[in-house]
């Protein structure tokens, strides 16, 4: 079990020397306490002392790193097993397989899609990360030359998936300094394939049913002189994936299980659905998912799930309060109220975009709140819209002074009107309906009327 | 073998029936008993009644409609019955869920027509049905009095309660034995207070569904995944209040830009995956119906939900 901040920091030097780099013992202690200090940054601690700290500080699930460079992909490192508990820190890498079977141009091709293809959401880039040769052929020379033939393309991390060490070694002749994750180490093998991965220092996936036998493998593989460890557990069955996954993550961060404290590895081609797969190993505990190549839309699907379920839970999203615009509004442009709660701006956004017609989007600051609770709690009053009407300038930006407000900010629709001056009409709840709000309702608006 | 989660449930979620075969008082061919978990979802015994449902979505005034579902459903979407029909023998859904989207226009007033139209999609399916009503409470009472009598005997799900506007529907659905749909705006301690409020005035528990509304896969849909999350972890625990299974629409999937503005020989198809992606993320969350409104989503639906329960032991 974890220590409490206050016990490890009775086991340290409290001299406060500030060598492991931070300001005091205690807060180092903290860092140690939360999983996320290296207790070998402290000089004045003897071998037992670390030993005892080692096991319970070190974070439960090791975080291991696939490949080296800019799209250097880290996994692992994760305290928790719902999302609301704290947050998932290593979104998990998404990796196409590659058969060593196919033709140069169709491997060149694969290759090309995985470094091209971005979607863009929310301001950020998303991205896959890497190719999963599998050794389809059986021999070892047209492995090492699908290998080779990525290698020439990209320098994107890999992942070299054969069960002959044969072909692993002939393969990692091409790629064995940019720490390609080696899959996959079994029971029979674990020997050869540990000193193939000591040998190049890659990390290593091992690979057996059962729990049970995992955590054994894992302890046999760390002897062996391999600590960047990958667990595939590899169900025989989709359905047995979620509990075998949960199993494996539950017993490593209880501490339970500490030869379980590896990330998980899901090859999602071997199971129909294998969209179901992915979504699956997203949102429960995969940190790396080999995928056959997927389509344009499962792509888009899969990286938007990703970056919602790696979302911290703690910051709600919001929006920064201010005016938006929807296509190029004019003077006489209607001007749509809502709060500054992400999901509330995207949805209304959408349905106005689709009403081609122009228009602005007044966001108030609710904290993040959605219209429903921002009433209900009274963070979304009239003296907030008032204000921001004001800093944000609006009455420059229309020459009409009416405010549409939301369906639920009905109550409210009074007291803003007195407090503003400005004529409030009531929208739709539902912000599907705001195409029709326009049309019955906006348009018989008489221009110029206050 | 040694190792196994150290879980400890003290809790479990309670059932609630869904449609009522001829047996049970109803005309439907199947009813279903969802709920029932007595751990997470997707593990054995988290989902002990059957695997998720697929609602297929349907509604009797297509105006506000997504065009993408519209157009993958062809002619059918102008006659509610052709519908509801092609939705349980060629879609293959599960259940049907109708919107009563005519009552949302403004000054609605011809409740009779509700009746009929409710009247139809009943005979013309023998799936259960969840009827989704009004929101004006001006209106709710009499859309919910009409809903629940042309569906007496057939054990349907009204929705949709919230806590300004509950009254109505669960007036109607203790009046005729259905069951409700409780939305609360992604929420754990709103969902928690509107249950409260649903049995004080008589609602058991075993007439409620929670929809704790869910966000469109990238516009907050990780904020309904954790709600449910959080709900279905509260039951395990022994909250009573919260011991009720979960219904998740993400509704907006088909009007997002991803979807709208999609390569068009590409659309349908990013439209099923963003439908589907979101619906087996809300299963693995909890959800125990899972409702689309794009016809190829209940077959990759189905076709998930069936390999995730194996066929043997009702895990």
């Amino acid at each position: 079990m974890a220590l409490k901040a206050l016990d490890i920091y009775k086991i340290l030097p409290k001299k406060n020397c500030k060598e492991c780099g931070d300001p005091t013992c205690l807060t180092f202690a903290m860092k140690l306490a939360a999983g996320k200090g290296d207790i070998n940054l402290c000089p004045y601690l003897d071998e037992q002392a670390k030993n005892v700290l080692g096991a319970s500080t070190r974070p439960p699930i090791r975080l291991v790193k696939i490949g080296v460079g800019e799209r250097v992909l880290p996994v692992g490192e994760e305290f928790v097993l719902y999302r609301h508990d704290k947050t998932f820190y290593h979104p998990p890498g998404i990796l196409f397989g590659v058969k060593d079977t196919l033709p140069e141009s169709g491997i060149t091709s694969i290759v090309k899609r995985v470094r091209a293809e971005r979607v863009t959401r929310v301001g950020m880039d998303l991205a896959l990360n890497g190719i999963a040769v599998t050794n389809d052929s059986g021999s070892p020379g047209t492995f090492a030359n699908a290998v080779a033939v990525v290698e020439k393309n990209a320098d994107l991390p890999l992942i070299l998936m054969s069960q002959d060490t044969g072909a692993l070694a002939a393969a990692l002749v091409h790629c064995g300094t940019y720490r390609p994750l080696i899959h996959a180490a079994t029971p029979g093998n674990f020997r050869e394939m540990c000193a193939l991965a000591k040998q190049h220092g890659c990390p290593l996936a091992i690979t057996v049913q059962g729990v049970d036998n995992l955590a054994v493998l894992a302890d046999a593989c760390v002897k062996e002189g391999v600590a960047d460890l990958v667990l595939d557990p590899a169900p025989a069955n989709l359905h047995e994936y979620v509990p075998v996954a949960t199993a494996i993550r539950e017993l490593a961060i209880t501490r339970t299980a500490p030869d379980l404290g590896y990330p998980i590895f899901l090859d999602a081609t071997r199971y129909f659905p294998e969209d179901a797969a992915i979504v699956l190993g997203i949102v429960k505990y995969a940190s790396v998912i080999v995928t056959s190549p997927l389509s344009p839309a499962a792509v888009t699907s899969a990286l938007t799930l990703r970056q919602n379920i790696y979302t911290d839970p703690q910051k709600p999203i919001q929006m920064n309060p201010g005016i938006y615009r929807i296509g190029n509004p004019g003077k006489e442009a209607p001007v749509f109220m809502t709060v500054n709660f992400s999901l509330t701006y995207f949805t209304l956004e959408g349905y106005l975009e689709s009403t081609r017609t122009p228009c602005f989007m007044l966001l108030v600051d609710t904290e993040g709140l959605s219209v429903l609770t921002a009433v209900a709690s009274g963070k979304l009053n009239e003296t907030i819209v008032r204000d921001s009407i004001k800093k944000f300038n609006l009455e420059s930006e229309v020459s009409h002074r009416k405010l549409i407000i939301p369906g639920y900010a009905s109550p409210l629709s009074g007291r803003i009107e007195e407090q503003t001056g400005w004529k409030v009409l009531v929208g739709p709840r539902d912000a599907a309906e705001v195409g029709e709000f326009i049309e019955q309702v906006w348009k018989k608006e008489k221009p110029g009327t206050t | 073998m040694g190792l196994t989660p150290p879980f400890d449930w003290t809790g479990s979620v309670g059932t609630v029936t869904l449609g009522a075969t001829a047996a049970e008082g109803g005309t439907r061919s199947v009813s279903y008993r969802i709920g029932g978990g007595t751990t997470l979802p997707l593990l054995p015994g988290g989902n002990p009644g059957h695997a998720p449902l697929v609602a297929f979505e349907i509604c009797d005034d297509i105006k506000l409609w997504p065009a993408i579902a519209l157009k993958a459903c062809g002619n059918v979407t102008g006659d509610i019955a052709a519908w509801a029909k092609i939705a349980e023998n060629t879609y293959q859904a599960d259940v049907i869920r109708l919107y009563l989207t005519s009552t949302r226009q403004r000054n609605f007033s011809d409740f009779a027509k509700i009746k009929t139209t409710v009247r139809a999609v009943l005979d013309a399916t023998t799936l259960p049905v969840i009827i989704e009503g009004s929101n004006e409470p001006a209106i709710d009472s009499e859309v919910f009095l009409a809903c629940g009598e042309a569906g007496q005997g057939e054990r349907l799900l009204l929705g949709t309660a919230e806590a300004g506007r509950y009254r109505s529907i669960a007036a109607a659905a203790l009046a005729y034995n259905h069951g409700v749909i409780a939305q609360s705006p992604i929420d754990i301690n709103l969902a928690k207070q509107l249950n409260i409020l649903l049995r004080e005035i008589g609602v058991p528990n075993n007439q409620i569904v929670i929809d704790p509304y869910t966000g469109t896969l990238g516009y907050g849909f990780e904020y309904s995944f954790s709600a449910m999350e959080r709900i279905r972890f509260a039951a395990l625990k022994g909250d009573a209040d919260l011991a009720m299974p979960m219904i998740c629409s993400a509704i907006d999937s088909l009007n997002i830009k991803e979807v709208r503005d999609a390569n068009p020989a590409g659309q349908d198809r990013m439209a099923i995956s963003w439908e589907c992606y979101a619906g087996i993320a809300a299963a693995a969350a909890g959800a125990e119906i899972v409702c689309v409104r794009h016809p190829g989503s209940v077959a990759l639906l189905k076709d998930t939900f069936s390999h995730l329960t194996p066929k043997s032991g009702g895990a």
